[in-house]
C-alpha cells in the first residue's frame, strides 16, 4: 500500500502539466465594455496564476493564448521573440519572462487591431483548437516514459455562438479522445455549451460571480490538478442539459425524428429532409403504426 | 505499398512490371533509415487521407457483425503471439473506435468455432458487452476447421431484422483457408446480395477465391494481411461509415432525447433503479436519483445511446448526434508546398517560419514541404494536418480568422435566395462551423 504510494507520487513528480490558457480579450466582452479597467484586471489575475502554476513544479509548462475579436495569437509562449529581461531581486526569471511577454505580446496585438464598426463574437472554439494542436505536438515531442497531463483553461465574458457548435463539439471530442481536461470559467454569463464541454472532458465549470476574486477563484478551483480534484470540496457539477433542438423551430424537443443520412433533428415528421434533400420513403405508416399497436394491446 | 494492390483489381502484384522497391528508400547522411522510412509512413498516411473524398450520404447507421474465424488456422503463430490472441487485441481497439466514430451503431460477434457458428454478443450498442466477451474469449479451444457459410447465415438471419435504413455489414476474419459449408455457399452469396448486406473480409494467410468473390458480389472490401501494423489498418479502415447504398432505405427515425433535469427545482428526483441492470444478475441495479429517463414511457437507463426496452424508442443525447457529423463536414485537404513559400514572421519576432496552429518553427531541413488551407490561407506543419484532418476535424485557420468564415457565409446567402428560409432555420444543434463546410454541403 505504501509503496504503491511512493510510486505513485514519485510519478506524479516525474511527469509534466501543461496548462493552457485561452483568455478571450475581444473588448465588445460586456464586462469590458462596461468598464476597461476590468481588461487589466483580469489579465493579472491570470499572469498570476499562470505563474502559481509553473511553480508548482519545475516541468510543469504554460501556454496562454489571447483569443480577440480579429485574431487568436500566441501571448506565451514565443519562440524567437526578444524579450528584455532586466532581473528583479528575488525574483525567478522565468515569472517575470511570462509577465513582460504576455504584456508586451497583447499590447502589440491591441495596437494593431482594427478598428471595430459593430460587436462581433470571440471564436473562442477556434482558438480552443489551436490550443489542442499546440498540447498535442508536445505530447508527441515528450520523452518516452515521461506522461504529460494538459489541460485547457477558458476564460471568457462572451456569450457563446451557436454557429460554432460544430467546432466545439469537435474540439470537445478531440479533447476527449487525448484525455485534456477542459476547465471554463465565465466572467459574466452561463455558457451551456463550454458546461457540455466541461461535462465531456471531466472538467470544472464555474461561473465567477465577483469579478474582484477573480485570482481567487482560479487558485480555489483551477489550481488544483484533474487527479486531485475528488479530494477537495469543489462547487458541484451543474445539471448539463443535452437535448438537441430542433432544426425546423430550433427549439429543445424531447422526441424528435431524425434523418437517417445527415441526422438532422425534426420535431415533425416531414417527406423531405430539408438539410440534405433526401426524400423519405414509408411516409406516414411509421410513425402511425406504433400507437395502434399500443392501443390495441391496452383495450386488450 | 501493399495498398498497391487495391488499385488495380485485375492484376496481382506478381503479374506486374518490375519494380525496384529499394531505391524508394534512401540513407539518410548518418547510414540510418529511420528518416526514409518516417516519410514513407507520411506519405502513406496523406495518401489515405487524399483518398477520403467528400461523401454527404453515408451509411450511419450500422449494423455490424464480425465474423471471427476460431479454427485450428488461427493457433497458427505468424502473428505474435497466435493469430487469436493478435485479433482479439486488435478487435479491443476497433471496438473503441467503432463506437467512438459510430455512436448510434450496432455491434455484434459470431465466433465459427468447429464448423458451427456460434453468437457471442448480440447486437448492442455498448463497448463495454463486447470487450467483456472478447476476453472471454482468449481461453477458446482451437480445432477442426470453420464453416463461412453457417456464420453467414447466423448473421443474415439477425440482420434480416434490422429496419432497412440501416447500414447492414459483416466483417468476416478468417484465417482458414478452408471453409466446410453444409450447402452450397453461393445461395447463401445471392441471399445476401439480394439483401444488400455489405460483406468485408479480412484474410489472415491468403486471398481465398470464395471470400473474394463474396465482397465483389456484396460490394465490400477484401483484404489479406501482411503484418499486425497491416492488420490494425485494414480493420480500422472499417471504422469509417461506408457510403449509403443507393438502393437504402432513407428513413426519418423517431428518437428520443431524454434530460435527467427535475420537473421541481430544487427538490430531489426521488431514488430509482435502471432498466439496463435489471435483468444483470451479476451487476444489480443500485438504488440512484441520477439517469436518463425516456421520455415516452419514463423508464429509466444509466447509460446512452441505448433503445429503451419498454417502448423500443431509440435514446440519444445530442453529442451522440454531434460526434458523427464530422464524417458528413470533413475539412478539404490542404495543399501541399515547399517550404520556401511561408512567409516569415515580422522582423521583431526573429522572422521566423511558423506553423500557424502549433507555432513550430520551421525549418527547411525537417520540414520540407508545409500545408496550405486554400480557404484561410494559412500554412501548417505535417503533424498538425495530419492532426487537423484525422482528429480534431476543424480547421484552426479558418475557425479563429473571422474574416474567413463571415465573408464566404454571407456570400453563399446572397446567392440563393431561395435558400433563405433554409438559412434561417439552421438549427442551433448542427451548424456547419465553417461556411466553406456550409457551402459543400448545400452543393
Amino acid at each position: 500500500m505504501d509503496a504503491a504510494e511512493v510510486a505513485a507520487n514519485k510519478e506524479a513528480e516525474a511527469s509534466i502539466d501543461l496548462l493552457a490558457i485561452v483568455l478571450d480579450t475581444n473588448p465588445t466582452q460586456h464586462i469590458v465594455r462596461q468598464n476597461p479597467q476590468n481588461l487589466t484586471q483580469i489579465l493579472e489575475a491570470v499572469i498570476a496564476f499562470g505563474n502559481a502554476h509553473l511553480m508548482q513544479k519545475a516541468q510543469n509548462k504554460l501556454a496562454v493564448i489571447s483569443c480577440s475579436h480579429h485574431a487568436t495569437d500566441f501571448l506565451y509562449p514565443l519562440p524567437g521573440r526578444q524579450v528584455e529581461l532586466r532581473p528583479i531581486d528575488g525574483q525567478y526569471e522565468a515569472f517575470s519572462l511570462v509577465e513582460k511577454t504576455v504584456k508586451q505580446q497583447l499590447g502589440s496585438i491591441l495596437m494593431n487591431a482594427p478598428r471595430l464598426s459593430s460587436p462581433c463574437e470571440s471564436l473562442l472554439a477556434g482558438s480552443m483548437s489551436m490550443a489542442l494542436c499546440y498540447i498535442s505536438r508536445l505530447q508527441r515531442n515528450v520523452a518516452a516514459g515521461v506522461k504529460m497531463h494538459s489541460r485547457i483553461l477558458v476564460l471568457t465574458g462572451s456569450n457563446e455562438c451557436a454557429s460554432q457548435y460544430m467546432t466545439y463539439m469537435n474540439v470537445f471530442f478531440t479533447a476527449q479522445k487525448l484525455s485534456i481536461v477542459i476547465d471554463a470559467c465565465a466572467l459574466d454569463k452561463t455558457l451551456s455549451l463550454l458546461q457540455q464541454g466541461c461535462d465531456i472532458t471531466s472538467g470544472q465549470f464555474l461561473k465567477v460571480t465577483q469579478l474582484d476574486g477573480l485570482l481567487q477563484y482560479l487558485l480555489w478551483v483551477f489550481m488544483p490538478s484533474p487527479q486531485m480534484r475528488h479530494k477537495l470540496v469543489l462547487p458541484p457539477p451543474p445539471k448539463v442539459d443535452y437535448r438537441a433542438s430542433c432544426f425546423c423551430h430550433r427549439e429543445l424537443i424531447d422526441i424528435g425524428y431524425v434523418c437517417s443520412v445527415c441526422l438532422s433533428v425534426f420535431c415533425k415528421y416531414s417527406p423531405i429532409c430539408t438539410t440534405c434533400h433526401t426524400i423519405f420513403k414509408t411516409p406516414g405508416p411509421l410513425p402511425i403504426k406504433p400507437k395502434k399497436k399500443k392501443k390495441t394491446e391496452k383495450q386488450m | 505499398m501493399a495498398d498497391d494492390e487495391q488499385d488495380d483489381q485485375k492484376e496481382y502484384r506478381w503479374e506486374t512490371g518490375y519494380e525496384k522497391t529499394w531505391e524508394a528508400i534512401k540513407e539518410d547522411d548518418d547510414g540510418l533509415l529511420d528518416g526514409a522510412i518516417a516519410e514513407l509512413i507520411q506519405k502513406a498516411k496523406r495518401k489515405r487521407q487524399a483518398e477520403k473524398t467528400k461523401q454527404n450520404r453515408l451509411g450511419m447507421m450500422r449494423h455490424m457483425f464480425i465474423v471471427l474465424d476460431c479454427s485450428e488456422a488461427m493457433s497458427v503463430p505468424d502473428l505474435k503471439p497466435t493469430r487469436l490472441l493478435c485479433t482479439l487485441k486488435l478487435l479491443e481497439i476497433f471496438i473503441e473506435e467503432f463506437f467512438d466514430q459510430n455512436p448510434i451503431s450496432q455491434l455484434g460477434i459470431i465466433a465459427l468455432k468447429a464448423k458451427r457458428a456460434e453468437k457471442i454478443t448480440e447486437l448492442t450498442g455498448t463497448s463495454r458487452v463486447h470487450l467483456k466477451a472478447l476476453a472471454g474469449m482468449a481461453n477458446v479451444s482451437l480445432t477442426s476447421e470453420p464453416s463461412l457459410q453457417n456464420g453467414l447465415d447466423l448473421a443474415l438471419k439477425t440482420l434480416k431484422v434490422v429496419p432497412s435504413h440501416a447500414s447492414r455489414e459483416i466483417v468476416i476474419i478468417m484465417g482458414s483457408l478452408t471453409t466446410c459449408d453444409p450447402v452450397d455457399i453461393n445461395l447463401t452469396i445471392d441471399e445476401l446480395k439480394k439483401e444488400r448486406i455489405r460483406c468485408s473480409v479480412i484474410s489472415l494467410s491468403a486471398e481465398i477465391h470464395i471470400c473474394r468473390y463474396l465482397t465483389q458480389q456484396t460490394m465490400g472490401t477484401f483484404g489479406a494481411v501482411l503484418d499486425d501494423s497491416h492488420y490494425r489498418d485494414q480493420l480500422l479502415s472499417q471504422v469509417d461509415p461506408p457510403p449509403a447504398a443507393k438502393t437504402q432505405d432513407n428513413s426519418l427515425i423517431r428518437m428520443g432525447f431524454p434530460h435527467s433535469k427535475n420537473e421541481v427545482e430544487g427538490k430531489d428526483e426521488p431514488l430509482s433503479m435502471c432498466m439496463c441492470h435489471i435483468e444483470n444478475l451479476e451487476e444489480p441495479s443500485g438504488l440512484s436519483t441520477t439517469g436518463h429517463h425516456c421520455p415516452q414511457c419514463n423508464s429509466k437507463y444509466c447509460e446512452l445511446p441505448v433503445e429503451c426496452q419498454c417502448c423500443g424508442l431509440t435514446l440519444v443525447s445530442a453529442p451522440h448526434l454531434a460526434r458523427s457529423y464530422h464524417h458528413l463536414f470533413p475539412v478539404p485537404n490542404f495543399e501541399e508546398l515547399p517550404f520556401e513559400s511561408v512567409p516569415p514572421a515580422a522582423p521583431d519576432c526573429g522572422s521566423l517560419r511558423k506553423c500557424y496552429a502549433c507555432i513550430k518553427v520551421l525549418n527547411g531541413l525537417t520540414d520540407k514541404s508545409v500545408f496550405k488551407c486554400g480557404y484561410c490561407n494559412q500554412f501548417f506543419c505535417i503533424d498538425c494536418d495530419i492532426f487537423i484532418h484525422e482528429t480534431l476535424h476543424a480547421c484552426v485557420g479558418c475557425n479563429t480568422i473571422p474574416g474567413v468564415a463571415g465573408l464566404v457565409y454571407q456570400k453563399q446567402s446572397g446567392k440563393t435566395p431561395s435558400g433563405d428560409t433554409q438559412q434561417q432555420q439552421q438549427p442551433k444543434t448542427m451548424l456547419p462551423s465553417t461556411s466553406k463546410q456550409r457551402v459543400e454541403y448545400n452543393m
